[in-house]
């Protein structure tokens, strides 16, 4: 259902103000989203003014400072600090990304700093991914072959069949593209998301898979597939520079010709 | 989660438009309009079957201020959807996904609904 309203117990108040202390001269304010399970309290966004000078280049570096130097309470996910794990994946300066691999210098004014976007949030700023997933899982992200008795021999496949694979075997699943999706914010329940139709064209696009016209019915559904309208914001958020529109429009056009 | 109580993460509040979901959007609405704009046509020309009368009420309709913002506003929308439809039918070709390109179809299907409508008018007024 649409609701384009955030409800009652979601609406973001105004939160704490932390002040330098170190008098810098080169201060940030960063914005960050707060929520506190232990509280009943609503969400609220703290503002920290973070001392640049002795900053490193990233988002998660002022993160971490925060959380180092300010507020130890600060909760986010992060783990390699390279772009690779998919952790750190939030929504900086109005786009998801990973906090990782965005340089703040980029951003000019405030930093806004809040979790993906349409989530449960279980704290600060790490929302609830299990539904996405569970979606994942339906999809069978694994190889399916025909019991033939010669399961110990490797399935060869060629160069051009793998090179057919480069764009979607980068994807690190760090959910930035389906949850920037208005489409899977409104039917997230429902809607498998780029993110999992992506995995999904990936499965169907290779050659070593047996189960492709399978794969192909299962995903082929009004609401699982079709509530894609090419809005393009997965394309347009993705860290890894990946086109989950255009895997999933590639789906749309095997469906339409097969 | 167990808890029913968490909060959900702020959504259409906070995320930043792109073109390409900006044009989505508009083009949503302007098929909308557009739905609306035909019916609202079909009824205009039936009713002129009616005689003098009533195309009189409908002359000078069209005559204000308000009916040639009408007249223009639809030349538009109807100029906007068949271009973004174009970009649309292009997708379903496997055309065009590229981030760069949308961004510049997108841009030109904009500008040209603006020199569409200025065409129109320009027909209209019987320049050509």
């Amino acid at each position: 259902m649409v609701q384009l309203n955030l409800p009652q117990n979601s609406k973001i108040e105004v939160g704490k103000y932390y002040k330098d202390k170190t008098n810098s001269k080169n201060l940030k304010k960063v914005n960050v989203y707060r929520w506190d399970p232990s509280t009943k309290q609503n969400p609220r966004v703290d503002t920290f003014e973070v001392d640049m000078d002795n900053c490193g280049p990233k988002v998660l570096d002022i993160l971490f400072k925060i959380k180092n130097e300010i507020d130890p309470s600060l909760t986010f996910r992060r783990s390699c600090a390279h772009g690779v794990c998919g952790s750190c994946a939030m929504n900086i300066d109005g786009v998801n990304t990973l906090a990782c691999i965005k340089s703040h210098t980029d951003i000019h004014g405030d930093l806004n700093v809040y979790p993906l976007p349409h989530l449960k949030v279980v704290k600060d700023l790490i929302g609830d991914l299990t539904t996405l997933y569970k979606q994942y899982e339906s999809i069978k992200p694994w190889l399916q072959t025909e019991q033939t008795g010669k399961e110990k021999e490797e399935i060869k496949q060629s160069q051009k069949d793998r090179e057919k694979l480069d764009g979607y075997y980068e994807c690190i699943l760090c959910a930035c593209c389906s949850t920037s999706c208005p489409s899977y914010w409104w039917n997230g329940d429902k809607y498998l998301g780029p993110a999992v139709l992506l995995q999904a064209y990936r499965w169907i696009n290779d050659s070593r898979d047996g189960d492709k016209e399978e794969r192909l019915k299962k995903v082929a559904d009004e609401l699982k597939l079709y509530r894609c309208h090419t809005i393009m914001n997965c394309t347009n958020s993705c860290p890894k520079g990946l086109n989950p529109a255009k895997a999933i429009g590639s789906i749309k056009k095997m469906l339409a010709t097969s | 989660m167990e808890e029913k109580n968490n909060p959900l993460s702020p959504h259409l509040q906070i995320y930043r438009w792109q073109i390409s979901s900006l044009l989505s959007i508009t083009h949503r609405i302007v098929g909308v309009v557009n739905i609306l704009a035909i019916t609202i046509i079909c009824f205009w020309s039936l009713s002129l079957l009616l005689g003098a009368e009533s195309y009189l009420i409908i002359n000078n309709f069209l005559q204000s201020f308000f009916g040639k913002f009408v007249a223009v506003g639809l030349c538009w929308t109807f100029s906007f959807h068949i271009l973004n439809e174009l970009r649309h039918l292009f997708w379903d070709l496997g055309y065009g996904f590229d981030l760069k390109i949308s961004k510049i179809t997108g841009v030109l299907a904009l500008l040209g609904s603006f020199v569409f409508t200025i065409l129109f008018y320009l027909i209209g007024k019987n320049i050509f």
